[in-house]
């Protein structure tokens, strides 16, 4: 394996040390994240409170901690239900062509016909909105694009020769999808899983915004955005600590997903979506 | 040609009639009645007979579908239960604000997203080409609705520059006091797009330009800005279409969000207002709108990339 | 005054792993009028040449060269003012050099506009006269057109219409034919020695292939490694080749005209690094003549770089020995398919239409341990073939037969032990996340033939079948040359002790020093293991060094069959004829009324009914070709023609091998 790239290293800290502190959030934080004080509320950037108090005076660093696992859950979470349902079916389409293949891809291009805010509306226009829920919808969102993209990657290996060769011994299905196929399509997905994080995480966030994610009390970020809006004026900080938080998250996988690129195929480098 | 536009023409018509399937099968099928939804949990049991009997559902399901459905074709979106009023009119108006946004947007997208990705591609590793890339980064990883809030109080709270919400309609107020209520909802809306179609257009445009039909120009002795406008631009841009496409979907999602944040009256508004307030058909409605405008714009962009592509606007062997 | 005088050139480009010394003190002279042939495999530099002489080369490439002169003027300031004015370009592959957005007129016509300053209908007139000069029948009608709806052959045209739009003196052809069918290829090569003759325009031809240059050259430059080795005029520098290099190019060379009985000689070993060139001869580790001398640098004396040219002129270029046991082919049909056929592409959702018979109602039939070669050109069906004779491809109808027993369209596991696959590109026939070890070792597992440590001594066995060290058992794909993962592919199919192997083009993606290794070890497996062999090529030079037997393919049918020398002697089908007149040959001093050329290509498409070959048949006889089924004819053993030509007249033909 070539040396990582330096990009693959940065990004990875920062999410790790993200993570890390997602997790331990609960125990790290100084306040109770729905302490309401109405004496302290209002207050700016101190060094009490590092990011200031809301309207209920509730800490909102220790808000931020808290909430910090739902963006994280959303991005990954989601990413993986749609790796779990899109790859296998993108790849049985590429493997079966025929019919099952037309009817999966009709499917396929009807979701993406659907615009994913609204799909995601739809989702959720109907149910109780909450995290789960949410992680469930953004999935479903995405599984479309992963099966297009297991697809053409499943398309591309079977044009192989080896993948002939391995017909030609009489290899069946299964050893030739465990052996031949996914050893050589993992990286193109796994390339493909990290730019969806990020758009998981944009998505699910945009969707909490719309109060269609957690509810309050949670503290999840884009629903602190959404909730600082009455106080934009006097109290700016509410909405920027999770608001640059989320940014700082978004950067940091987005530069994981570059790393990646590089390390497993540099032949992708500065395609973007 | 004319086969492959038939086809796509088809696929439209298709998503459009599964759309409405989808949409009314999610509404209707999911646990809950319709009616206990609107009426809440401590309703009676009468009231929720009498609104069930009102709106018609008791009766079956495939009858209440085809009764929507056929309403649609005629452009009967049913009653708005939270306005007294045809949903119809309502979502037309509605649709016919957000489509200033949106057509002013795209078109931003495409002469800034496009120029910027050409003068990137033909200005590689100097400064302008490595900060639109550090910039593109950037834009990428803000979301929409921060954006909003950013340039909120930048703007409008601190610099007091422009209003931060709501719409003043053309003949009303006047040209300025119009195009200032625009000013930051669209910029939020095309902040990120424009990042990412110059990123495309940069790699599509490099990649005509190392190309080997270019380099064959060159030998031809044909002069370098020549080359890049003749030879290289044409095959650059033709994924471009395509990526813009895309990004109307990616902008019809922006809007619901923009004018969530700017109270602009739009159809994303709308479409809130009426998942809060549980008002059905205006939703269903708002649903159906949307993607029908998705879908056209997808066809749209099939059909120039068909017109400007040779290979497949011209079939056949010659010679 | 040469035209072209380049004195000295050398090419260096940075890369993450250091300079790479693509070209080293490079120098030739083309006069006025004159043609020169520049050869040399991949990694000798040679396609850099035109670039540098250009001004194309990309960033990153350093050029210092003490002459570079172009009519006395130094290209270096004025290749861009000549550039498409008083030089012309060809490059390789005329589908990429094509813009695909803008007609074929405009292409030929925009130098005219360029550089000659007419206006755009005048120019597209020029350039549709242009198309018909080059052989373009329906000008107009081209000169329309987008380049997809153009054929390889057309468009190349097209390119070499483009280059000499306004009258170039010089013409720089960088491989113009490596991506055409041979019988194209053929035409092109008519065309560009017309253009030569009628317009005395100089020519530099940079082409690996020896054939080539020497119809179409006056003089020969041979690269090695970035360093010319050996220069000199055309006809004698081949016949009589100095240098080592040169020796062993040409003795490595298949002959259509020497056959199975004559051994290729390969070049051992690997090309040099060009990160750190070697200050005495680049070819020392390579070469049978080298001595402790030959580590001193070389210079270019009297057009050799080689100290011992003298010395060794007379010395034979060494041969490997024929292997031990020649096993003969015995009699008996192993393999035996009737009347297969398979369609691509037939059949719509409203409208059914017609597909493409790939393979029309073919039958053959191959011997224990019997090579037949199955030759044609693109599109003719015979990569179809050999998969349909596996069983890896489902065949519309007919019959197989192995060793007696019918195979059906699942074909038992048994089959597949005994009949396997090489494959044409050795890029794609590795999984290139398998180590050697784990791809020789899964069909031994597979067929229960060994395991563990017995499958270790098997796999070890495979390689040095293959003659590689035992050592590459750990390497992976992305570690090796394409000859040694050429070698892996065939151990991998050979791993199961098959009876009978397809070889689908398994040498033509090769160099030609390593092909040559390849194909002898090929023929001495044959020989020693006594598999059957069904060698699918387009080149009849290699088929005609490897085959016992030869059936001849065009369009989804073969024409003709039978023992390789009697194929390659007439009486022959009329596209046989065709295909051997066109192989340039070195050393031919091909006649110009004894050239048989074809009309067209491939893809024009054939009538209903009657012969397939009809249309471009050159000795086409009238209605009966394109309405009647020609019927078979017999000649000798076994030797089948299928033409409507009566026998005698078939037999009465003189050989078509250029010599």
């Amino acid at each position: 394996m070539n040396r990582i790239p330096r990009t693959l290293l940065v990004g990875g800290v920062i999410v790790g040390v993200i993570c890390i502190l997602a997790a331990l959030g609960p125990w790290i934080a100084p306040f109770e994240p729905d302490a309401f004080n109405m004496r302290a509320r209002l207050q700016p950037p101190s060094t009490t409170y590092w990011f200031g108090t809301d309207e209920f005076g509730r800490d909102v660093f220790s808000r931020v901690l808290a909430g910090a696992h739902h963006s994280l859950l959303m991005g990954f979470g989601a990413t993986i239900i749609s790796l779990v349902i899109g790859v296998p079916l993108g790849l049985i389409a590429a493997f079966r062509r025929g019919w099952t293949e037309e009817a999966i891809m009709r499917g396929v291009d009807l979701m993406i016909s659907i615009p994913p805010v609204l799909l995601g509306l739809l989702i959720l226009a109907v149910t109780e909105p909450g995290l789960l829920k949410t992680m469930l919808a953004v999935g479903l969102v995405y599984v479309p694009i992963m099966t297009r993209v297991a697809r053409a990657v499943g398309l591309d290996l079977l044009a192989e020769d080896f993948v002939e060769a391995a017909r030609a011994r009489g290899e069946g299905g299964f050893h030739i999808l465990a052996r031949e196929i996914l050893p050589n399509a993992w990286p193109p997905l796994i390339v493909e899983t990290s730019l969806r994080v990020t758009f998981a995480i944009l998505l699910g966030s945009a969707l909490s915004f719309l109060g269609l994610g957690p509810q309050p009390p949670d503290s999840e970020w884009g629903l602190m955005i959404a909730e600082s809006r009455p106080f934009i004026s006097e109290a700016p900080w509410i909405g920027l600590a999770p608001g640059l938080c989320l940014c700082l998250l978004l950067i940091a996988v987005n530069v994981v997903g570059e790393g990646l690129r590089d390390l497993l195929d540099p032949r992708l480098r500065g395609r973007g979506h | 040609m004319t086969s492959f536009l038939a086809r796509r023409f088809a696929s439209v018509i298709f998503v459009l009639w599964a759309m409405t399937v989808l949409v009314f099968a999610i509404v209707h099928v999911l646990p809950g009645s319709v009616a206990h939804m609107i009426l809440g949990e401590f309703a009676t049991t009468d009231a929720i007979a009498a609104l069930e009997e009102r709106l018609g559902l008791n009766q079956p399901l495939y009858v209440q579908y085809w009764t929507w459905f056929t309403g649609l074709l005629r452009g009967d979106f049913g009653m708005s239960l939270t306005m007294e009023r045809p949903a119809g009119p309502v979502i037309l108006e509605a649709l016919g604000r957000s489509a200033i946004l949106a057509s002013i947007s795209i078109v931003l997208v495409a002469i800034l997203g496009i120029g910027l990705g050409i003068h990137s591609a033909t200005h590689v590793g100097t400064w302008s080409d490595r900060g639109l890339t550090l910039m593109q980064y950037f834009f990428i990883a803000v979301p929409e609705f921060f954006w909003c809030i950013l340039v909120i109080i930048f703007f409008a709270v601190w610099l007091g520059w422009l209003p931060a919400t709501g719409y003043a309609p053309l003949h009303e107020a006047g040209f300025w006091r119009w195009a200032q209520h625009l000013i930051l909802p669209v910029s939020t809306l095309v902040l990120g797009l424009i990042a990412h179609v110059s990123r495309l257009v940069r790699s599509s445009m490099l990649e005509a330009i190392e190309s080997r039909y270019v380099l064959a120009a060159r030998a031809k002795g044909i002069p370098e800005r020549i080359v890049l406008r003749r030879h290289a631009l044409p095959n650059a841009l033709l994924p471009a279409i395509t990526v813009l496409a895309v990004d109307v979907g990616i902008l019809i999602g922006g809007i619901v969000v923009v004018e969530s944040v700017f109270a602009f009256p739009g159809l994303g508004r709308m479409l809130i207002y009426a998942i809060d307030n549980q008002d059905i058909p205006l939703m269903m409605g708002g649903m159906i709108v949307i993607t029908a405008i998705y879908a056209l714009a997808n066809l749209a962009a099939d059909i120039l990339y068909a017109v400007l592509n040779p290979r497949i606007r011209v079939s056949g062997s010659a010679g | 005054m040469s035209l072209l005088n380049i004195q000295g050139l050398s090419l260096s480009y940075a890369t993450q792993r250091g300079a790479v010394h693509a070209l080293q003190d490079v120098s030739l002279r083309i006069p006025r009028g004159g043609a020169m042939g520049l050869v040399g495999e991949s990694g000798s530099g040679k396609s850099s040449v035109v670039l540098a002489l250009l001004g194309l080369l990309g960033e990153g490439a350093a050029l210092t060269s003490d002459k570079l002169d172009f009519d006395g003027k130094d290209l270096r300031q004025a290749a861009e003012r000549l550039r498409g004015r008083r030089i012309g370009v060809v490059f390789q592959d005329p589908a990429a050099a094509l813009n695909p957005s803008l007609t074929i007129g405009f292409q030929v016509a925009e130098p005219l506009i360029q550089h000659r300053g007419l206006a755009r209908e005048a120019a597209l007139a020029r350039a549709e006269s242009l198309l018909g000069e080059m052989g373009i029948t329906r000008a107009a009608e081209v000169a329309r057109a987008y380049p997809h709806q153009l054929s390889g052959g057309m468009k190349q045209r097209a390119v070499i219409a483009t280059a000499l739009a306004c009258e170039p003196e010089l013409l720089l052809l960088d491989e113009p034919t490596t991506a055409l069918d041979v019988t194209v290829e053929a035409q092109i090569l008519d065309l560009l020695e017309k253009l030569r003759h009628e317009r005395g325009v100089s020519m530099l031809l940079v082409s690996h292939n020896l054939g080539i240059v020497d119809r179409l050259c006056d003089e020969l430059t041979v690269l090695y490694a970035g360093r010319v080795v050996e220069q000199g005029p055309c006809a004698e520098t081949l016949s009589t080749p100095r240098h080592p290099y040169t020796r062993g190019l040409l003795a490595a060379l298949p002959r259509v005209d020497r056959g199975r009985m004559a051994r290729l000689a390969p070049i051992p070993g690997g090309l040099p690094d060009l990160k750190q060139p070697t200050p005495g001869c680049n070819f020392q580790p390579r070469c049978p003549f080298a001595v402790e001398a030959c580590a001193t640098p070389q210079p270019l004396l009297d057009g050799v770089r080689c100290h011992r040219a003298a010395e060794i002129a007379g010395q034979p270029w060494p041969i490997p020995e024929l292997g031990e046991s020649v096993v003969r082919p015995v009699p008996e049909a192993l393999l035996q398919a009737e009347g297969l056929t398979r369609s691509f592409g037939g059949g719509g959702l409203f409208n059914k239409r017609a597909g493409i018979r790939a393979v029309d109602g073919v039958s053959l039939q191959i011997g224990r341990g019997e090579v037949l070669g199955l030759v044609g050109e693109s599109g003719c069906g015979k990569s179809t073939l050999g998969r349909l004779v596996l069983r890896l491809l489902g065949a519309d109808s007919g019959r197989i037969d192995f060793d007696g027993k019918n195979i059906p369209a699942e074909a038992s596991s048994e089959f597949r032990r005994r009949a396997q696959i090489v494959f044409q590109n050795p890029d794609s026939s590795l999984n290139p996340r398998q180590t050697v070890d784990e791809a020789l070792r899964r069909p031994l597992t597979r067929f229960g033939i060994a395991s563990g440590a017995k499958a270790t001594r098997e796999v070890e066995r495979l390689l040095e079948l293959v003659r590689l060290p035992a050592s590459y058992r750990s390497r992976y794909p992305h570690q090796m040359s394409g000859g040694e993962k050429q070698r892996i592919g065939i151990a991998r199919a050979l791993a199961s002790r098959p009876d009978f192997l397809v070889c689908d083009e398994a040498v033509s993606a090769l160099d030609v020093s390593v092909q040559a290794a390849v194909l002898n070890l090929l023929t001495d497996l044959r020989d020693r293991l006594g598999v059957a062999y069904l060698f699918i090529s387009h080149d009849i030079g290699v088929v005609a060094h490897i085959a016992d037997r030869i059936a001849v393919m065009y369009r989804g049918a073969i024409v003709e069959e039978g023992p390789a020398a009697a194929v390659l002697a007439p009486p022959y089908h009329p596209y046989t004829e065709a295909l051997l007149s066109a192989v340039p040959v070195v050393g031919a001093q091909s006649r110009a009324e004894s050239r048989i050329r074809l009309k067209g290509d491939v893809s024009t498409a054939p009538g209903e009914g009657g012969c397939r070959f009809a249309h471009r048949c050159p000795r086409r006889m009238g209605n009966i070709c394109d309405t009647l089924t020609p019927p078979v004819r017999e000649f000798g053993t076994a030797h089948r023609i299928a033409c409507h030509i009566p026998a005698e007249e078939l037999a009465a033909m003189p050989s078509a091998m250029a010599v």
